[in-house]
């Protein structure tokens, strides 16, 4: 495989892998601008997408209309967790939202393990779906659920860019985010923004939960918690609470673990994720506002 | 609250025990700890799931020494100062036969020095450290080889009758199990003449393996075969994703590819994958095997998920066969006949314990994949183990 | 000395002393039991300095704890076993090891050498931001022990460890750390502690350095998560990098906030509430027969349980059952004297 190969290849992976963090950081950055809440249970919508999304497969539904009614399980489970736990907790100091959301993450976990035992339940893909792309002699490939969850990621990104600039709903959201507050006082419904807020964002997360099943084959309770961990550190590098930083910051993730592990000996590859988490470290230490230097309150 | 009122209860059987009325009628309780929440729960449960089934099968031909079969069950929740507090409970709690329990060597090794010091013999499934007995005491057994004895199995016949003469060795490094093979592996499959062209690790919960597969696909020298440690929960997604770049070479593993997942998950791709393990669990196995497979599936609704929950069945067969030996549920009596086990029967082998040796001598069964179906590639006793 | 403080102190010696006799007297189970809740609430009170009253809310504690475990492990393995079990330690800790009391010290002092290297950089951070970076403190520790495999056996499970911690060690040092913490926390380092949560500018302004402050409060409880750790390796004997990652996290942490963040009794408190309820939700998920009603097992109930509860407290009481406050008793001679100091033991 010549050098150029190699590395074009490397770059498929790590585009096919950051799309994945992208478009759940996403949904965690959109939750972060508008309430300063860093969300544990976003990963958890994506367990609920995918078993959702399984169990309508599984009941004879069409694979398509599966996962569309998956995503909006996925987005109602969001919005019953802002309706049941999170708004209570309103306005409380970062710590209580943050712990809040802990707290909801260990129930959801342990509820999937209770309905669905943690053995991971294989996810079944339309053979049109599972194909490989190959070209030059098979030495570069990508899988069709790769260019998919590109694609749903930059639909996610234009889509929330309309949405925020061109609604009313989204305007207000921009102004919530801006000043809770103010947003309030000047009478937008903020109850309201916040549970289109927490839809969108679970609903992103639903659909990359299917896609992450899809790439992985299997859905299991836990399966949230990783991709959690990297979008946290893909949002945070892009600049927390920006979409766009989001976005950008699940692409370098992907590029930063699949460099790693493409250039370096194989004495060095196995401390990946500790490299990946003092990097992180060291952006909110040296450039707190990301990447796209969020400003303090000017985010979305 | 229903601590006191199950000692009362303990206390109301034991007397009534004593003047002779219930004897016959009381169970033989067997304790069984498994980390049935948790991170080891995929592992654990369907161990128990197993054990569940072959008392539920004892029970309805009549129980050991005329009386039922009892299984003490405790969530340990993954967590080992759960699996001491459980222990001491357990051993507090009234007589037991023995033990069974566990897929790893944290909880075993947690729970051995209480059991040990109580001198109940605890047998585990899962755990295939072939250390484990040796690191707790004479009450530890395993029901299935060690790890030593799959991994030298899987690189003879690597060596031998695949005839690759260069492996590349890919290990998951989160997980003890996947440690243990890829590290004895390697001293096999050297001892028996090959050679590793290069080394890589990934973590399960990482469900892209892309980088690390581009990168074995780039190598100068090609490896004629690719040896995985990985764990259930992940095998499925690791063929498919080698196979669909393009990486045909086979691929070899132990136990763990022992999972409905490798088919299901791994399609076609898991043609050309061969693994060691307990015994050939397909549905065109034998007949104790399909019979196992149609009840597991009608009491849990689903085929077994992996090969530990084999492996909890014939730990309850290994535990009354002691029992019946034994003549008795006394622990010290158990224990003795536990240790003297010959050929016992099982589903995943016949199992035998020389003397001192707490680890059984199993022969590893190796299976392949063609077709997208399983089948029977050898049986494999290794000429040599390396050291535990 | 407060009147508080010299009954608690009273109370803590009473209790060791009884500890010598309930060891021998109260089942095994009880006696576990009541260990691993001293191990724990020596633990959790750690947390409180920097957690609860600095408020840097750190999720890396069990960082430290596997720190300390690991290190009073290495430390403690007779000579013979280190052959066995860790063959390729370097030279210099090949040859010889340390009992008991020794290793327990020499892991706190350990660990809180690692505190302050981290805690340095990290506590320039402020809310969520410092809590997931403490996260990515705990990834990397965990990373770093899979990889060690020469000091730690790597994802395999470390073990032969004295088997030493008993009850009256576990209280002796619950008991130990409650009053350094407790003395601290009531001095003026403590109140300094608590002036750089309120408000940074003010403390500032009167001569508090946030910095150095908050480092003082994570270090101090890091030592204390050290000896924890150490207790811990020596009451089980074994334990793997995954013994000390999120799942240990959260159980801590719902101890913490359960109980009260910025208090030590609440940590007692929460850690006592917390083990209580999982010991007895873990016996009554393994389903009931009451005759003709028979409820089937129901694994996993107690941690939903505990869930919910964990919510209830942030929603109802987010300071948790004692909030801030320390349970105290008042002093029958001169009232005012308990009043001036909101938050000595």
């Amino acid at each position: 495989m010549s050098p150029l190969l190699y590395l074009t290849q490397q770059t498929i992976n790590a585009l096919a892998i950051g799309s994945l963090y992208a478009l759940v950081s996403i949904g965690l950055s959109l939750i972060f601008g508008i309430l300063r809440m860093a969300n544990f249970a976003h990963g958890d919508m994506m367990m609920v997408g995918a078993f959702a999304t399984l169990l309508l497969v599984h009941a004879g539904v069409p694979f398509g209309v599966a996962v569309v009614g998956g995503v909006l399980i996925g987005a109602l489970a969001g919005a019953l967790v802002e309706r049941i736990a999170y708004r209570p907790v309103r306005g409380s100091s970062d710590v209580t939202l943050l712990l809040t959301s802990l707290a909801v993450t260990y129930i959801l976990e342990n509820l999937g393990i209770l309905i669905f035992t943690s053995s991971p339940q294989n996810f079944p893909l339309p053979a049109l779906l599972d194909d490989v792309v190959s070209m030059f002699d098979g030495q570069l490939i990508f899988t069709r659920i790769n260019v998919l969850t590109l694609a749903a990621t930059g639909v996610a990104l234009l889509f929330l860019g309309w949405f925020v600039t061109r609604t009313t709903m989204g305007l207000g959201m921009r102004a919530a985010a801006e000043d809770l507050g103010a947003a309030n006082i000047v009478g937008l419904d903020v109850n309201r923004l916040i549970i289109v807020a927490f839809v969108l964002a679970s609903g992103f997360a639903g659909l990359a939960g299917v896609l992450w099943a899809a790439q992985s084959g299997v859905v299991e309770p836990a399966m949230g918690f990783t991709p959690l961990l990297k979008a946290f550190i893909a949002a945070i590098i892009g600049g927390f609470g920006s979409i766009p930083g989001a976005v950008l910051g699940g692409f370098l993730l992907g590029a930063l673990e699949t460099m790693i592990v493409a250039f370096l000996p194989s004495s060095i590859t196995p401390y990946r994720d500790a490299i990946v988490f003092a990097l992180l470290i060291a952006f909110l230490l040296f450039r707190p506002a990301g990447i796209l230097r969020v400003q303090g309150e000017a985010k979305l | 609250m229903t601590l006191l009122r199950r000692e009362l209860l303990l206390g109301l059987a034991a007397s009534l025990a004593l003047m002779g009325a219930a004897l016959a009628a009381d169970p033989i309780r067997i304790a069984a700890p498994f980390n049935v929440t948790g991170g080891l729960s995929s592992l654990d449960a369907p161990a128990l799931n197993g054990a569940k089934l072959k008392v539920a099968e004892i029970n309805a031909a009549g129980g050991v020494l005329g009386r039922p079969l009892e299984l003490e069950v405790f969530d340990t929740k993954s967590d080992a100062t759960t699996v001491a507090s459980v222990a001491s409970q357990l051993v507090g709690g009234g007589k037991l036969a023995a033990g069974i329990g566990f897929t790893d060597s944290d909880s075993a090794l947690a729970l051995g020095p209480i059991f040990q010091k109580a001198g109940i013999p605890f047998v585990t499934p899962g755990a295939t450290s072939p250390k484990l007995p040796d690191q707790v005491g004479d009450t530890m057994f395993l029901a299935c080889f060690g790890d030593n004895v799959q991994a030298a199995a899987g690189a003879e016949f690597v060596r031998d009758q695949l005839k690759a003469k260069q492996v590349f060795l890919l290990r998951d490094n989160s997980a003890e199990y996947t440690t243990l093979l890829a590290k004895y592996f390697e001293a096999a499959y050297v001892k028996a003449g090959g050679t590793i062209i290069g080394h890589d690790d990934y973590k399960s919960g990482d469900k892209s393996l892309t980088a690390q597969i581009t990168k074995i696909k780039a190598m100068a020298t090609k490896p004629d075969a690719i040896y995985i440690a990985a764990n259930p929960d992940d095998i499925g997604l690791v063929v498919k994703q080698f196979r669909q770049a393009g990486v045909m070479q086979p691929i070899i593993g132990g136990d763990g590819y022992d999972t409905p997942l490798l088919l299901s998950v791994g399609g076609k791709g898991a043609n050309d994958v061969y693994f060691s393990t307990h015994a050939y669990m397909a549905a065109d196995g034998t007949k104790p095997i399909q019979a196992f497979i149609k009840a597991y599936n009608a009491a849990n609704k689903t085929d077994p998920e992996n090969a530990f929950a084999a492996l909890g069945y014939d730990t309850v067969a290994l535990v009354a066969d002691a029992i019946k030996r034994a003549g008795s549920d006394d622990p010290a009596k158990v224990k003795e006949a536990l240790a003297a086990t010959k050929g016992l029967e099982g589903i995943t082998g016949t199992i035998s314990f020389r003397p001192g040796v707490r680890v059984p001598d199993k022969t590893a069964t190796i299976i392949g994949v063609k077709d997208e179906k399983l089948f029977l590639a050898a049986q494999v006793t290794p000429s040599f183990v390396p050291a535990p | 000395m407060s009147r508080t403080q010299t009954i608690w102190i009273g109370i803590g010696v009473v209790l060791l002393a009884l500890s010598f006799f309930a060891q021998n007297l109260l089942p095994d189970y009880a006696v576990r039991v009541l260990t691993i809740t001293c191990i724990n609430a020596l633990l959790v009170a750690s947390m409180a300095p920097a957690n609860g009253m600095t408020g840097v809310f750190s999720l890396g504690h069990v960082g430290f704890v596997a720190v300390g475990a690991y290190a009073a492990g290495i430390l403690s393995l007779p000579v013979a076993t280190k052959g066995s079990m860790l063959p390729d330690l370097p030279g210099w800790l090949a040859g010889w090891y340390l009992s008991f009391l020794p290793s327990t010290l020499v892991a706190g002092c350990v660990t809180a050498a690692v505190a302050i290297v981290v805690g340095a950089p990290l506590l320039r951070l402020s809310g969520h931001f410092v809590s997931v970076a403490t996260l990515g403190f705990l990834v990397i520790v965990n990373e770093i022990v899979i990889n060690a495999d020469s000091l730690t056996r790597g994802a395999r499970t470390f073990t032969g460890v004295p088997l030493e911690t008993t009850l009256p060690w576990a209280l002796g040092w619950l008991v130990v750390g409650l009053i350094a913490l407790g003395r601290i926390a009531s001095s003026p380092t403590g109140r300094a502690w608590r002036a750089t949560r309120e408000d940074v500018v003010a403390a500032r302004a009167i001569g508090i350095e946030t910095q150095p402050t908050r480092l003082s409060a994570f270090v101090l409880g890091a030592f204390f998560a050290g000896i924890g750790g150490a207790l811990y390796a020596h009451y089980l004997g074994s334990f793997s990098p995954k013994s000390f990652l999120f799942a240990y996290t959260f159980t801590l942490i719902s101890m913490l906030v359960i109980g009260g963040m910025g208090s030590l009794s609440g940590a007692v408190l929460g850690t006592v509430v917390v083990t209580a309820l999982s010991e007895v939700l873990r016996n009554l998920e393994r389903g009931m027969d009451f005759g003709a009603l028979s409820i089937p097992p129901l694994y996993g109930a107690s941690q939903i349980a505990l869930g919910l509860l964990f919510i209830a407290i942030m929603i109802l009481r987010p300071e948790g059952l004692l909030g801030p406050r320390e349970i105290r008793f008042p002093n029958a001679r001169s009232p005012k004297e308990t009043t001036h100091d909101s938050a000595a033991p």
